[in-house]
């Protein structure tokens, strides 16, 4: 295993590059994971005091797991297995339209099953299907990630898209 | 190719041209594709990373948080502790375990190892708890009857010598000009003047006013005082009324008296009345009781 190059990260640009690298992955993880109203951007901020109140502790190669670790522990603690339910955003009114009334019914009504949908995933599931089909990561960018394999990615993502066609048809 | 396999590649971004037209041609393409599309409803919110760091930043400048000194005063608070604790530590092991008996008073205490020790009254017994496996040593006044436990030696220290033990019972009197050691069981080593004499169970040792006087056998299993008796044979008058004002808290006032004439007998603790018709009727002797004081005369 290469020695890391700087064995603690007490340094202030090299956490302001770790912050670029990772905050907004772990945001998204954190909100595919456990839905907003948990409030994934201030565990992202208390993951990361954390990290740095023991940066003299960790060195660079394990912050990314420190942080992912430390945000889910702070997400479980606040609410232990509460529902996900993911809001889908509102579809915005288009200034043109030359859809019928009809099909802007029909969309909503597919969005409101695919909701309830996701909702049934289990959160492995979930959060890897999102990453990638939201955030359009390949992959090995979200076993990298999650620090699981590629092969459990693949999966994840599968299983995921077969449920919820099963599960869209049902309902 | 499969139709998985193609669906694999599809998620994962990366089929060819050529696999891509064949992915087109399954029947669920537009499902799939419809259902891919839609999740771009569920994206998670815009994540502004510099406005994040920023307020990251700016609670960590705020919080003070050297580090060191934290963990000087842990350290610190620490080392305080440690310190108290080694203080007491050192305080108590050094301490004497004292135990003593009043006139009139009889006590057992049990030692360290389970030994025990009865002492008689107006005696004193000293030891170091905390030593006691690597020393097994008593300082003792008075009269006690010891039970030892098998170990390493055992020595009890009084004024006029050492009595070093061998797992066993015995009884140590140590009075003014008198010096008793009597073993009941086992073998008990007496050292007198540099010399040690070992004692075998029914055998005592006994040192009247410097002199060694010669015993018969002891038949006992234990001292008669055990038992609230004081039991003599042939001891000096003198010797007994001491025992008797150790028992009872009294003084004795003796007239026309030679204390130095042996007596043999016994009298109880239990009852004064009694006690005193055992010690003065043997020799036709008559006593006057008053308050704490007791006349003895002569017929």
């Amino acid at each position: 295993m290469p020695k890391p190059l700087h064995d603690n990260i007490c340094d202030e640009t090299l956490f302001t590059s770790l912050f670029e690298k990772h905050a907004k992955n772990l945001h998204n993880f954190l909100h595919y994971k456990f839905g907003e109203q948990l409030n994934p951007k201030d565990k992202v901020q208390e993951a990361f005091i954390k990290l740095w109140q023991n940066c003299g502790k960790i060195p660079s190669n394990k912050a990314k797991s420190f942080l992912f670790t430390t945000a889910n522990n702070l997400m479980l603690n606040e609410a232990a297995h509460q529902k996900v339910v993911l809001k889908h955003q509102q579809i915005k009114p288009k200034h043109y339209t030359n859809e019928s009334p009809d099909f802007v019914m029909e969309e909503q009504e597919y969005l409101q099953k695919i909701e309830k949908a996701i909702a049934n995933l289990t959160e492995a599931q979930r959060t890897a299907f999102l990453l990638n089909r939201v955030e359009g990561k390949r992959f090995k960018e979200i076993a990298e990630l999650l620090d699981i394999s590629v092969k459990a990615v693949e999966k994840r993502i599968y299983g995921a898209l077969k449920k919820l066609r099963e599960d869209i048809k049902e309902l | 190719m499969k139709r998985e396999d193609l669906i694999q590649k599809w998620l994962d971004h990366n089929l060819t041209s050529d696999e891509l037209e064949a992915f087109k041609q399954l029947e669920d393409y537009d499902d799939l594709v419809k259902l891919s599309n839609s999740m771009q409803h569920f994206k998670a919110p815009e994540y502004n990373t510099s406005e994040a760091l920023s307020n990251v930043m700016q609670h960590i400048n705020t919080s003070k948080q050297p580090p060191q000194k934290k963990w000087l005063s842990i350290a610190m608070s620490i080392a305080a502790v440690f310190i108290i604790s080694f203080g007491i530590y050192f305080f108590t092991i050094n301490q004497d375990t004292l135990v003593n008996t009043q006139l009139a008073e009889k006590t057992t205490i049990e030692l360290p190892d389970a030994s025990s020790v009865a002492l008689n009254s107006l005696s004193e017994i000293t030891f170091n708890s905390h030593k006691w496996n690597k020393n097994r040593t008593v300082d003792l006044k008075g009269e006690a009857f010891f039970k030892v436990e098998k170990g390493s030696s055992f020595n009890v220290n009084t004024v006029y010598g050492t009595v070093t033990v061998y797992g066993t019972q015995f009884n140590v009197k140590q009075r003014e000009n008198y010096f008793e050691v009597i073993c009941y069981e086992g073998l008990v080593g007496v050292t007198y003047k540099g010399n040690e004499i070992k004692l075998h169970a029914g055998e005592s040792f006994l040192l009247l006013n410097g002199k060694l006087i010669e015993k018969e056998k002891e038949l006992k299993t234990q001292p008669s005082w055990l038992n609230n008796e004081s039991y003599f044979k042939s001891m000096p008058y003198k010797e007994v009324i001491a025992e008797f004002e150790r028992q009872y808290d009294v003084n004795f006032h003796v007239i026309n008296l030679d204390s130095s004439q042996l007596f043999t007998g016994s009298f109880t603790h239990n009852n004064i009345e009694n006690a005193l018709k055992s010690i003065t009727l043997p020799l036709h002797l008559t006593y006057k009781k008053t308050d704490n004081t007791i006349t003895l005369k002569r017929e």
